[in-house]
C-alpha cells in the first residue's frame, strides 16, 4: 500500500472515528438502537459543504452541521420518548425523513466543493503534494478533542445520569433523572458527532453527495466492535480509545484488502468484506475464551 | 408524613385479563412512623409502593408526601421526596458502573446534575466512610463495578444509597425476599440501624409475618387492594404470629364472603 492510499485510509479511518463515538453513544451507553447516522452523516455533509459553497465559512459551517446533526438526533429520540415509536423504527423514520431533507438542503444531488476553502486550508501548503499527512493530522487532533470532551463529560453529573439512564432507566428515574431528557441530550451529542464526521468527510472528499449515507451506521457499528473485541474494557474512556482504533483498524484493513491485488477485490465488495469482518469481531470473544480454555487448562 | 387517599389502579382495564391492584386504598403515615406491611401474593402491596415512588400513575385517589400533592408527578419529579429499595438487588443499582458511581447516583438524589465532575476526591473520603459502617470491607473497592458484588452486598449498598440523601419517605419493598436467611438478617438489622439513625417515614413490605411484627412501630396488612387490618401500639405489641395469622385468614375470609355476596 502506498503511503498516500495509506494516509488516505487514515484520513477516512478518523473520520469514522467520530461516527464510531456517536454510534458508541447511543448504541452502547444509551442503549437505544440508532439508525438516523445514515441520515445525520449525509446532513452534516449537506450542511457544510452547500453553506461552503455559498462562501461561508468553513468552520462555521462545519459548526452549522453539529447542530442539524443534533437536531436530527433530538428528533429521533423524541419521536421514541414523547411518542412511544420503538426506538429502531423511530431512527429509521427520521432517516428516511433526512435523505429527502438533504436533497433539499443541497438543492441537488451533489455539491462539489473543488477549490473551496475547507477547515483544512489554513495549514495546507500553498502547492504541490507535501501535505498529505496534514488533513490526517488535523483530524487526528479533532478526534482526540472530541474523545477527551467525550471522556469529560461522561465523568461529569450529567453523563453519568446518561450513563444510568441506558443502564438501568427505573434505577434512574428513583434517583431523580429525568431520562426522557437524557435520551434526548444523548441522541443529539452522538449525532451531532456523526454530522461533524459527514462534514468533515464532504471537505477531505471534494464535495457532497446524497448517497453518500449509506452503510454509515454498519460502519460505525463495526468500529464499535472492533474496538470492544480487541480492547474488552469496562471503563469509559477505554471504550471510547476503542471506538477511535477501531474506527481506524477498519478502514486501514479495508484498504489493505482492496490494495491487496492477488485477493482480487474491488470497491464494490467493501459491503461484504464489512459483513465479514463484524462478523469475524463478533464471534472472536468465544474463540478466545475457547483458546484460553484448551490453552490454560482452567475455566474461568 | 405520606397521605395516600382512595387509591385505585386498574390493569389491563376493560380486558379478559383486567386487574383491580388497588381498589380505594387509604393509608395514613404520621412523620417519623416505621410501617410494616404485610399482605398476600397479588395483594397490591408492590402496586402501593409503585404508585406512592410514581413508577405507576394511579387511576383515581391522592397522594400527599408532607402536604405537597404529588399525585400527577412523575417517578424522577418525586425522587427528591421519596427513597426506595427494590426487592430485586440488580434493580436498585446499576452493575456496569462502579461502586462510587453508583453512590455518586444517590448522592445527587432529587438535585440538578451538572458538569461538574461526579466523584471528587472529597466526595471518595465520605463514601469511603459511609461504606465501612457496613462492615463488609466495601470501603476498599469503590473503584469496583457493583456486578461484582454479592446480591447481599448490593442491597446493603442500596439502602446506604437510599439514606444517602434524605427523604420523606422511604420505600422497601421486599428488600431481603432475594437473599439467604443471613444476609437477609444482616439486612434488616442495618434497615433498623438506618431507620432510626434517619428517624425515617419508612414503608417496609414484608413477607414475614414474624419481620411485620418485630420492626418498625405499626403493621398494615393489605388485601385485594385494600388495607384491611391495621395495628399499631399496645394493640400490636399484644400481637403473635399465630394471632396475625388467624386475623389474616378471617379477613381473607370476610372478603372472600363479601365478594361471594357481591357476585350473588
Ligand atoms: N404491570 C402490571 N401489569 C398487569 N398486572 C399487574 C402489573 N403489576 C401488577 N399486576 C397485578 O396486580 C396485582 C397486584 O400486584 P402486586 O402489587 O405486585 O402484588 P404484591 O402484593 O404481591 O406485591 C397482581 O394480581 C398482579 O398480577
Ligand atoms: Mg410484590
Amino acid at each position: 500500500m502506498s503511503f498516500i492510499s495509506l494516509m488516505g485510509a487514515l484520513e477516512i479511518g478518523l473520520i469514522f472515528a467520530l461516527v464510531a463515538l456517536g454510534v458508541l453513544i447511543s448504541f452502547r451507553i444509551l442503549n437505544f438502537p440508532d439508525l438516523t447516522a445514515d441520515g445525520s452523516f449525509p446532513l452534516g455533509g449537506a450542511v457544510a459543504a452547500t453553506l461552503i459553497a455559498g462562501g461561508y465559512d468553513p468552520w462555521f459551517a462545519t459548526a452549522l452541521a453539529m447542530v442539524a446533526g443534533a437536531g436530527a438526533g433530538f428528533v429521533t429520540g423524541w419521536l421514541n420518548v414523547r411518542l412511544n415509536i420503538l426506538q429502531l423504527l423511530a431512527s429509521i423514520l427520521v432517516m428516511i425523513a433526512l435523505y429527502s431533507i438533504n436533497l433539499r438542503i443541497m438543492g441537488a444531488p451533489n455539491v462539489p466543493l473543488i477549490g473551496e476553502p475547507t477547515v483544512f486550508s489554513p495549514f495546507l501548503p500553498g502547492e504541490g503534494d507535501a501535505g498529505y499527512w496534514i488533513q490526517p493530522l488535523v483530524l487526528a487532533v479533532i478526534v482526540i478533542v472530541a474523545k477527551l470532551a467525550l471522556d469529560a463529560y461522561f465523568a461529569s453529573q450529567s453523563g453519568l445520569a446518561m450513563r444510568a439512564t441506558g443502564a438501568n432507566p427505573r434505577m434512574a428515574r428513583s434517583q431523580g433523572i429525568s431520562t426522557d431528557r437524557a435520551v434526548l441530550t444523548g441522541m443529539a451529542i452522538s449525532n451531532a458527532l456523526i454530522a461533524l464526521g459527514g462534514a468533515l468527510y464532504v471537505q477531505t472528499q471534494g464535495g457532497s453527495d446524497i448517497s453518500m449515507g449509506i452503510g454509515t451506521i454498519v460502519v460505525g457499528l463495526a468500529a464499535v466492535i472492533i474496538g470492544e473485541t480487541l480492547i474488552p474494557s469496562r471503563s469509559l474512556w477505554i471504550a471510547t480509545l476503542a471506538a477511535v482504533l477501531g474506527a481506524i483498524l477498519y478502514r486501514l484493513l479495508i484498504a489493505l484488502a482492496l490494495t491487496a491485488d492477488f485477493i482480487g477485490l474491488q470497491a464494490q465488495d467493501l459491503n461484504l468484506i464489512t459483513a465479514v469482518l463484524v462478523g469475524f469481531a463478533l464471534v472472536l470473544p468465544t474463540i478466545k475464551a475457547k483458546l484460553r480454555k484448551t490453552l490454560g487448562g482452567r475455566n474461568p | 408524613m405520606m397521605r395516600a387517599q382512595g387509591l385505585t389502579k386498574t390493569f389491563n382495564p376493560g380486558t379478559p385479563i383486567e386487574n383491580r391492584a388497588l381498589r380505594g386504598l387509604d393509608l395514613d403515615i404520621p412523620t417519623g412512623q416505621f410501617v410494616t406491611v404485610i399482605g398476600s401474593n397479588g395483594a397490591g402491596k408492590s402496586t402501593f409502593l409503585n404508585a406512592i415512588s410514581g413508577d405507576l400513575a394511579v387511576d383515581q385517589g391522592s397522594i400527599h408526601i408532607d402536604d405537597k400533592d404529588v399525585t400527577r408527578l412523575n417517578a424522577w419529579q418525586r425522587a427528591g421526596l421519596v427513597a426506595r429499595v427494590f426487592q430485586d438487588p440488580m434493580a436498585g443499582t446499576c452493575e456496569g458502573l462502579s461502586i462510587e458511581e453508583n453512590l455518586s447516583l444517590a448522592w445527587q438524589r432529587g438535585e440538578r446534575r451538572g458538569l461538574r465532575r461526579a466523584v471528587t476526591p472529597a466526595l471518595r473520603e465520605a463514601f469511603r466512610a459511609k461504606l465501612s459502617t457496613l462492615k463488609l470491607g466495601l470501603e476498599n473497592r469503590l473503584s469496583d463495578r457493583m456486578g461484582l458484588l454479592s446480591g447481599g452486598q448490593r442491597q446493603a449498598v442500596s439502602l446506604l444509597m437510599a439514606s444517602l440523601k434524605p427523604s420523606r419517605i422511604l420505600l422497601l419493598d421486599e428488600h431481603t425476599a432475594a437473599l439467604d436467611p443471613r444476609t437477609a438478617a444482616f439486612v434488616l438489622e442495618l434497615t433498623d440501624q438506618i431507620v432510626a439513625d434517619g428517624k425515617l417515614t419508612t414503608l417496609m413490605v414484608t413477607h414475614s409475618m414474624r419481620q411485620a411484627l418485630d420492626h418498625g412501630d405499626r403493621t398494615v396488612m393489605l388485601h385485594q387492594g385494600r388495607v384491611v387490618l391495621d395495628v399499631s401500639g399496645e394493640e400490636r405489641a399484644r400481637l403473635d404470629v399465630p394471632h396475625l395469622l388467624a386475623m389474616f385468614e378471617k379477613t381473607r375470609g370476610e372478603t372472600l364472603d363479601d365478594d361471594a355476596l357481591l357476585l350473588g
